[in-house]
């Protein structure tokens, strides 16, 4: 395995890694507030899955980025 | 499907004789949708109560009084009453029953009050019994101040140091000391000082008379009596409830409706010979109502459709098939559609499954789950939601063992065939050869699992945008265009991205030679990256119109489409996932069952499997795509078409699940 291949490697890695983390950040503050949204009036439920499921596009960027860098 | 039952804006008139039996009709058929009366004048007026109310809700008050004295909000009788033994018995019962609960309570009450006291003034003289001080000697004295309490610490070196003539008990407990101090009404402060270093906590004395062992002693014997006492009355009570809980439940229910029903005249107009009750009707039940009417208001009352202000919102009961009906809950959970809007439940009949199975694609969870949802339909009827997830769970779980039958070929993270590119891989194979191949394999094709996914991503999508294009022709001609740019621009993109998957997978390759072949293959290289001008032309196409169409901060959510597509690509990463997760699981703990030699490890090894693959791979795997599956809907699909807010169908109507009326006695 080459220098190349390795790094490409270690891109992927941190691509899925970073988006991954981005995720967690956003989807916990989201998360928080449905939470708290839903406990108030229990109706808020749908829309506040909806607002908490959005941030995970990111890491599905990040994991689209990744197989494109491990298929180098 | 796909559209709300139809309504009819209806108004039923009639003579005020016939208004009791009118709203008894309209309530035996639950389907009027009843719009409050508001704008009153000179001749209509909202009506007054049937003047039966106030008499059954008075019962209802005494009725519900007593079932929270008695306790029996949860009883669930063991037979239905009829009505009218229900209207027999329950004038005499409420006479005799009201008098009896009410009193037994009222003693139960004092008797438990009195014995809470007792136990509080032992609690109080307890720490001096030893003492030998009459609790009447405590205080009353002009020249002497007395301190009783509870230290922390001894503070009798202190006290007796600092003041002379004091007169001091200790008694020493577990964790604190008793102490009775006597002192000289010049030394008061000092010794309250130097006691509350100490740590000193106060006990009032109650206000008795003679010796604190008597006392308690007697105290003792008295709650020994009061008790025995209370047991009496609570076997009483449990006597009355035994007796009485089912046709007080059964009334309590009978009442309510009664109540419900003759509150009715206060929602519609009324003037002083007829009234207007004013609504929506499924069209589909006009001529039910009108019959019902007929015959059992003899005539003197009669429906008539009217036709709508332009402004008014018809409420919404959503039509659907049976089989699909328990995939409402999801739309349910997001808000109801509006009338003109449509229904996407039979969609998402469709494609929650099929994600969810893809996602899942395994049979030997697949059935699991399968089990699960069936489990639900057949214990859990009580509680409405999770019997219709189970419906949902079931057919996701179905699909789930279809795709991992045919398609991926394994049952519980392992293949029926080891991957040729892996040819050691554990598999079934060392149990039975199960003739199925794996058309897709989760670990070695991710490739064509990707173009699967956009695939269906560009498909759903594309419906999205045909149903938001069909939603706003009626009232925006403009905004539906603006739907078939966002059609173009997601048309080019996926034309871009299938273009440079080229032939790299067969997804790609077989939408290339089909779905794009009459378009001309005009495909350009820049700086490594094939592209396909009639794709790019598309684009600029559909970006260009949006301005126009959509308004100009639409640009702005061009990239938005984009990663709504690739959004899709969860569904392969998910089943990736799964699957990598099922295979760490599997070759870290298949060695210690098969090749350690050590019956110990290998069950140790079984277990471990177990919970993993229960916990991990199933529970958390069925979670987790089932969110992604649902949040594919949601906000990839929905938010291209779907508003919300519709008023949801409350026709007028009641249940009735602990007594019977007339009507079911034939």
């Amino acid at each position: 395995m080459d220098i190349g291949t390795g790094l490409a490697l270690v891109g992927a890695g941190l691509a899925i890694g970073i988006a991954g983390l981005g995720t967690g950040v956003a989807q916990g503050q989201v998360g928080a507030a449905a939470v708290g949204a839903t406990a108030e009036d229990p109706k808020m439920f749908g829309k506040g899955i909806v607002m908490m499921v959005l941030p995970e596009t990111i890491v599905i960027l990040g994991f689209v980025v990744a197989f494109l860098l491990m298929n180098k | 499907m796909l559209r709300p039952e139809e309504m009819t804006r209806a108004v039923v008139v009639g003579s005020m004789d016939s208004l009791d039996a009118t709203i008894e009709c309209l309530y035996e058929l639950g389907i009027m949708h009843l719009i409050d009366f508001t704008k009153q004048d000179e001749e209509f007026k909202l009506g007054q109560p049937l003047p039966r109310a106030s008499d059954s809700s008075q019962k209802l008050l005494k009725l519900r009084s007593m079932i929270r004295t008695l306790n029996i909000e949860e009883h669930e009788p063991s037979a239905k009453l009829h009505v009218k033994d229900i209207d027999k018995k329950i004038e005499h019962a409420l006479v005799t029953l009201d008098v009896n609960t009410s009193s037994k309570a009222e003693a139960r009450q004092k008797i438990q009050s009195l014995i809470r006291e007792k136990e509080i003034e032992i609690k109080a003289l307890e720490p001096f019994v030893t003492f030998g001080i009459p609790v009447e000697d405590y205080e009353g004295f002009d020249s002497i101040a007395s301190f009783t309490g509870v230290c922390k610490k001894d503070p009798e070196t202190a006290l007796r140091s600092k003041i002379k003539g004091i007169e001091f008990f200790k008694e020493v407990r577990k964790g604190s000391i008793a102490v009775a101090v006597f002192v000289k009404n010049v030394d008061r402060l000092e010794a309250s000082r130097i006691l509350s270093e100490h740590n000193l906590q106060e006990v009032r004395l109650p206000k008795l008379v003679g010796q604190p062992a008597d006392i308690v002693s007697k105290h003792h014997a008295e709650i020994k009596e009061l008790q025995a006492d209370l047991k009496r009355v609570e076997s009483d009570i449990e006597h009355i409830r035994k007796q009485f809980a089912d046709l007080i439940i059964s009334s309590e229910e009978h009442l309510a409706i009664d109540v419900l029903k003759s509150e009715t005249p206060l929602r519609i107009a009324t003037s002083a010979n007829a009234f207007v009750i004013d609504g929506w009707v499924p069209s589909s039940m006009l001529p039910d109502i009108k019959i019902a009417l007929d015959t059992m208001c003899c005539g003197l009352a009669f429906i008539e459709t009217v036709s709508p202000e332009k402004e008014e919102e018809p409420p919404v009961k959503l039509k659907n098939p049976k089989l699909v009906k328990p995939f409402e809950f999801f739309i349910n959970l997001v808000s109801t559609p509006k009338y003109k809007e449509i229904d996407p439940t039979l969609i998402l009949f469709i494609t929650f499954p099929l994600f969810f199975g893809f996602m899942i694609g395994d049979v030997g969870f697949g059935l699991g789950l399968v089990a699960l949802g069936a489990v639900m339909r057949m214990k859990l009827k009580r509680y409405p939601d999770l019997y219709r997830l189970g419906a949902i769970v079931l057919v996701g779980g179905l699909l789930a063992s279809i795709f991992g039958l045919f398609v991926f070929a394994e049952a519980f993270g392992v293949p029926f065939h080891p991957p040729p590119q892996s040819p050691d891989e554990a598999s079934w194979e060392s149990v039975g050869n199960i003739p199925i191949n794996p058309i897709l394999d989760k670990m070695h094709d991710t490739k064509e699992m990707l173009a699967i996914s956009l695939l269906a991503g560009w498909l759903h999508l594309t419906l999205g945008l045909v149903f938001g294009f069909v939603n706003s022709y009626h009232h925006s001609k403009k905004h539906a265009l603006g739907k078939i740019a966002w059609m173009v621009i997601l048309f080019g993109l996926f034309e871009e991205i299938m273009v440079i998957a080229g032939s790299a997978t067969e997804t790609s390759h077989f939408i290339n030679s089909t779905v794009f072949a009459p378009i001309p293959s005009m495909i350009t290289t820049l700086s490594g990256i094939k592209l396909s001008i009639p794709a790019i032309a598309f684009i600029v196409v559909g970006v260009l119109g949006l301005p126009v169409l959509e308004g100009p901060l639409a640009m702005t959510e061009v990239v938005g489409i984009f990663s709504n597509l690739v959004s899709y690509a969860r569904l392969a990463a998910l089943a990736v996932g799964k699957g990598a997760m099922a295979l760490a699981f599997n070759s870290m703990l298949f060695p210690l069952i098969f090749d350690s030699g050590n019956i110990g490890i290998a069950i140790a090894g079984i277990v471990a499997l177990f919970v993993t693959q229960m916990f991990f791979v199933f529970f958390l795997g069925a979670l987790s795509a089932g969110i992604q599956a649902i949040r594919l809907n949601y906000v990839e699909f929905f938010l291209k078409f779907f508003e919300g807010g519709g008023t949801d169908f409350a026709p007028l109507s009641y249940e009735r699940k602990y007594s019977i009326a007339k009507k079911q006695e034939a």
